[in-house]
């Protein structure tokens, strides 16, 4: 009991730790304001301010990564800071400011308010980042929390539309339902925690070092299987996916884009975090003791949903017509085969094969936003304002008449396929490598397998653009600047990851300078 | 200019793609200048592959042109390039091919020309890239890369059926490629590496994989490769692939892409796990047999000239496999030396099935009869086109299916293998009764069909595009020793590390020693060598 009322007596603030989240809330908070004074004919002020914020939090993780010479935990071990938080708090920026260059002027055609989209996209970002810097379940749920209530706002955010307020409702609906579930989970491990000295206890490091001697196990199991759920409805794993592609059709197109590759990713960063520093590997009589048994509970549970995860999503993808559906169930797939490299991390006995494992999740993640977010920048060109035309019949014979959307949206497709010389390639590559170093050589079989399978419906969009030919009349659409960027930079990412990841991936492993070993 | 030759060879159409591109955004530019662009490039491209043959001579065992650089360094993949004896005539063939391929499109396409150019000199880079790469990573990538610019040709610019032939196609491939990619990075756990040369240095020098895990690795590989060749029952692909396909297509399909099969099984499957080779050749040598048989059957029966020759592919390629999996020089020189027959005659086949279909729209046997007398030039061509496929001495087609016989015949990878080997002559006959029966109905007989009587003969291009291949079948029909003296020590390297059959069959191999075996190959070898020669 003293040691907890010396912690609490002296608290261990340090803000440099959170300065990326730091900068980016403020910056959402700036946005507000700002918005507040501009005319409605500037709205690309905000959209700027946002992509500096962005910038300037980037710039504060380069400098946690390169030059941080202090403490690794802040908040009494809340806030933690390692090469899993730094790498995916990079994959979240790439995300929010690629999606603001895709919704530049989407906001503007659609007459929405763009300081509020901004603000909105920001906070989530901060509640992404909180995610992945989380050292204490209540964080993780905090994280979450301002993640999902943004991205709610945001899936409806076109007020009338009865699509885009169908989504927000689903996803509302099934977003608390599995916020509960995490909820109640974290309540049950706190309760199974408590030692007769002390009260249960939420910080995941902490939790991981009274498994040996918890008390009440069955309860343990159970809190574990409901945050299992809980974060399974987050990342969108079979079978807690159905949700999915209601909301991923209804939402507006660079939202969708956005929850596709940001919330999966930091759903993803906590999924991690939690089940593999809370309930970690353990070396002697992994079936006698209580955290043994805990960790090839979970572990054979998650082999299970990934080959449910990637199979669903693959073969009811091909039924879908929709080119939003197509990509959700895509979406689907691929948390699946991230789930690969997840499990990977999570069977390796030896620290450097796991930090390997978690890069390897990082840099398929970074590669999946790049390649996704680039296909949906060129989905939302062509399916105009209201999103009317998202139809696969809209793509019919536009691959020479529109030559450069058709060349992006195709080399995404492959690269989602996973044809080299793509992002999607390396990023496969490497969560495979993890998953055969573990000696999970079926799981990897059914992955690949998957893969083959799911060239089947990537292809047939190329198919419907480039192999017919089109009936009625098509009206070439301007690609607008921001957008125009935007494909640069994802194709250029796509190659460069896909040719040169060498770099990328030896940042992914590399630990901040001043590193305290990962526990 | 010498040490990066290969990384030149490989970059140069990809430059002359993008050349190509940029030409296409010129405010003068002309719809009918980017094959002269591309067909610049392909022949530059041949030229500096020309050059490999100096490095090359008689006996060269080891790579040479080798390129090594590191290019991810955290999972230690190289850029390591390099050429031996064996992927030499290969990047040649290819090389020489894609002129030939952009010439024969000279008029056949006229529709987005600009892409379709640019998807064959992607092509050409990918394909040379397989033959040359040294790193499993950077061979799997050129391996898959090369699927992507074929799948868009037959998509785009094939026939009626395109796109269910090119879904297939790619589909087909990927699933054995994907497979392969797994016992790829299993292979890099194991020995800490992708690259091909340090790997077969560790095996060579005793590091033993364990039964069953080079059971698995073999099996991976050999699926990945036996649906590219394509082994029976792995063939259902080509007919339908190699008949939708544009004829430059169709030409780089069967002249080079199907090679990679064949080319990965000899130098992945042989050359890393020689024990199950040894294990495996009697099912391969079964399904080689069974493709040359029914691939011959079937095309007998076709009515369509084009899948005829597609057919004949099927039959052609199990002769590859026949050879391969023999184990003896002649068997296994003979079928590297049937890859470049193969590559070359059934190119032509499918040149002259392009001529006529861009004369008549219309590929059935019996829309023809007595092409002779309307189109002599095209008429004598084809003949003897089809005599080299059929492999008449003097011809190219003789020579590597006379080797792959003899190999087969004094073999000991299976029991009986005089028995295999009577089979595979069989697919000789065969291979005459389709061919010479659709040049009875093609070509010879009288004017069936007045549409036919007033058909423009060859012009000069196609004469002149046609040359160069009816020489090399002259040429490879008579002087083989140039392209088999320089296979023959990488052949030779690769044969050397497959076990010897352990005692216990009922031929008489069985009894005698490996040494005498071998004495009595090289001896033959010489031999048949030096008729040939004369």
């Amino acid at each position: 009991m003293n040691f907890l009322a010396f912690q609490y007596a002296t608290p261990d603030v340090n803000l440099w730790l959170i300065l990326p989240e730091l900068i980016i809330c403020v910056v959402g908070v700036v946005v507000m304001l700002v918005d507040a004074f501009v005319k409605p004919t500037q709205r690309w002020v905000t959209g700027g301010i946002s992509l500096m914020g962005l910038a300037a939090a980037a710039v504060g993780s380069v400098w946690l990564w390169l030059s941080w010479r202090g403490s690794t935990e802040a908040f009494n071990g809340m806030i933690v800071l390692d090469e899993l938080r730094l790498g995916f708090t990079f994959v979240f920026l790439v995300v929010s400011a690629l999606t603001i260059l895709i919704s530049m002027v989407w906001v503007e055609n659609e007459r929405l308010p763009a300081g509020e989209f901004h603000s909105l996209l920001m906070f989530a970002t901060s509640g992404m980042m909180f995610m992945a810097s989380a050292g204490d379940l209540v964080i993780v749920f905090l994280g979450l929390e301002i993640l999902s209530i943004a991205t709610y706002v945001m899936c409806g955010f076109r007020r009338t539309d009865i699509r885009s307020n169908e989504s927000s409702m689903k996803y509302f609906i099934l977003g608390s339902f599995s916020s509960a579930f995490l909820l109640y989970g974290i309540a049950l491990t706190y309760g199974a925690t408590a030692t007769a000295v002390a009260p249960g206890t939420t910080n995941i490091a902490e939790i991981a070092r009274r498994l040996p001697d918890a008390q009440y196990p069955l309860l343990l199991f159970a809190g574990a299987a409901m945050m299992l759920v809980g974060f399974g409805f987050k990342i969108a794993t079979a079978p807690f996916h159905v949700w999915t592609p209601d909301v991923y059709e209804g939402a507006p197109t660079p939202v969708t884009a956005f929850m596709a590759a940001g919330p999966k990713a930091a759903g993803f960063a906590s999924f991690m975090r939690v089940f593999l520093f809370a309930f970690p590997f353990v070396v002697v009589a992994a079936n006698k003791t209580v955290a043994g048994q805990i960790h090839a509970a979970w572990l054979s549970t998650l082999v299970v949903i990934a080959i449910l995860t990637m199979t669903v999503g693959n073969v009811v993808a091909i039924a879908q017509n929709n080119v939003k559906r197509m990509l959700a169930y895509s979406s689907i797939a691929h948390a699946g085969y991230a789930l690969v490299g997840f499990i990977a991390a999570g069977a390796a006995a030896d620290m450097e094969q796991r930090n390997a494992a978690i890069a390897a999740v990082i840099f398929y993640l970074l590669t999946y936003a790049v390649m996704n977010l680039g296909a949906f920048a060129v989905v939302q060109i062509i399916a105009r304002a209201g999103d009317r035309r998202t139809e696969v019949e809209d793509y019919n014979g536009i691959g020479f008449q529109s030559p450069w959307l058709a060349f992006c949206l195709s080399l995404f497709l492959l690269s989602l396929l996973g044809m080299p010389p793509t992002a999607g390639f390396m990023g496969k590559v490497m969560v495979f490598r993890a998953a055969l170093d573990q000696h999970y050589y079926l799981l990897v079989v059914i992955g690949v397998l998957n893969s083959a399978i799911s060239a089947y419906y990537y292809l047939r969009l190329i198919i419907v653009m480039f192999f017919r030919e089109r009936t009625t009349a098509w009206n070439a659409p301007q690609i607008p600047a921001s957008i125009g960027l935007a494909l640069v930079i994802t194709i250029l990412g796509v190659f460069y990851l896909g040719l040169f990841p060498g770099r990328v991936i030896n940042a992914l492993q590399t630990k901040p300078v001043v590193s305290v070993s990962m526990r | 200019m010498q040490q990066h030759l290969l990384t030149a060879i490989i970059l140069l159409p990809v430059v002359g793609a993008l050349a190509t591109f940029a030409y296409s955004f010129l405010p003068s530019r002309r719809e009918s200048n980017y094959k002269w662009i591309a067909l610049g490039f392909s022949v530059v491209d041949f030229a500096l592959s020309l050059l490999l043959i100096r490095g090359i001579g008689a006996g060269t065992k080891d790579f040479r042109f080798v390129e090594d650089v590191l290019w991810i360094g955290s999972i230690g993949a190289h850029y390591h390039l390099g050429v031996d004896g064996i992927s030499l005539w290969l990047v040649l063939l290819t090389t020489f091919l894609m002129p030939i391929a952009i010439l024969s499109s000279w008029t056949a396409i006229q529709k987005r020309q600009l892409s379709y150019y640019l998807f064959l000199l992607l092509l050409s880079s990918a394909m040379v890239g397989v033959f040359v790469s040294l790193d499993l990573l950077l061979f799997y990538l050129f391996f898959e890369a090369s699927l992507v610019p074929m799948f868009f040709l037959i998509g785009i610019w094939g026939g009626e059926r395109r796109i269910y032939a090119a879904v297939k196609f790619f589909i087909y491939t990927s699933v054995g490629s994907l497979l392969m990619l797994v016992a790829i990075i299993s292979l890099y756990y194991i020995f800490g590496t992708f690259d091909y040369t340090i790997i077969l240095a560790a095996l060579t020098s005793g590091k033993v994989l364990g039964n069953d895990r080079e059971f698995w690795l073999f099996l991976a590989f050999a699926l990945a490769f036996c649906i590219k060749v394509p082994l029976f029952p792995f063939h259902t692909w080509l007919p339908d692939a190699h008949t939708e396909a544009p004829t430059a297509g169709s030409v780089i399909l069967a002249g080079v892409l199907l090679k990679m099969g064949t080319y990965g099984l000899l130098r992945f499957n042989l050359g890393l796990f020689p024990d199950m080779s040894r294990k495996f050749a009697s099912i391969m040598i079964t399904l080689a047999i069974i493709g040359i048989i029914y691939g011959a059957l079937v095309a007998m029966v076709q009515p369509d000239v084009k899948r005829l020759v597609a057919y004949s592919s099927v039959s052609h390629m199990g002769f590859v496999v026949l050879g391969l999996f023999s184990f003896t020089e002649f068997g296994m020189q003979g079928a590297l030396y049937q890859m470049l027959n193969h590559g070359v005659s059934t190119g032509a086949l499918f040149l002259f099935v392009g001529f006529i279909y861009e004369r008549r729209h219309t590929r059935q046997i019996s829309d023809f009869g007595g092409l002779a007398t309307p189109m002599p030039w095209f008429s004598t061509l084809f003949v003897i086109a089809s005599l080299s496929s059929i492999g008449l001495p003097l011809l190219n087609g003789f020579v590597g299916e006379f080797l792959i016989m003899l190999g087969s015949w004094t073999s000991n990878a299976v029991e009986h293998a005089w028995i295999v080997t009577m089979l595979a002559g069989t697919g000789v006959i065969w291979a005459a009764v389709y061919m010479l029966w659709m040049l009875q109905r093609v070509v010879f007989g009288k004017v069936t069909n007045p549409e036919n009587a007033r058909l423009q003969d060859l012009n000069a291009r196609e004469i002149g595009l046609l040359i160069p291949l009816l020489v090399l079948m002259l040429f490879m029909g008579v002087y083989p020793s140039v392209f088999l003296d320089r296979s023959q020590a990488s052949v030779e390297a690769v044969r050397s590390r497959i076990p010897a059959r352990e005692a216990g069959g009922s031929f008489e191999t069985a009894t005698r020693s490996r040494q005498e075996l071998d004495q009595k190959d090289t001896k033959s070898a010489q031999r048949v060598e030096a008729k040939l020669s004369k």
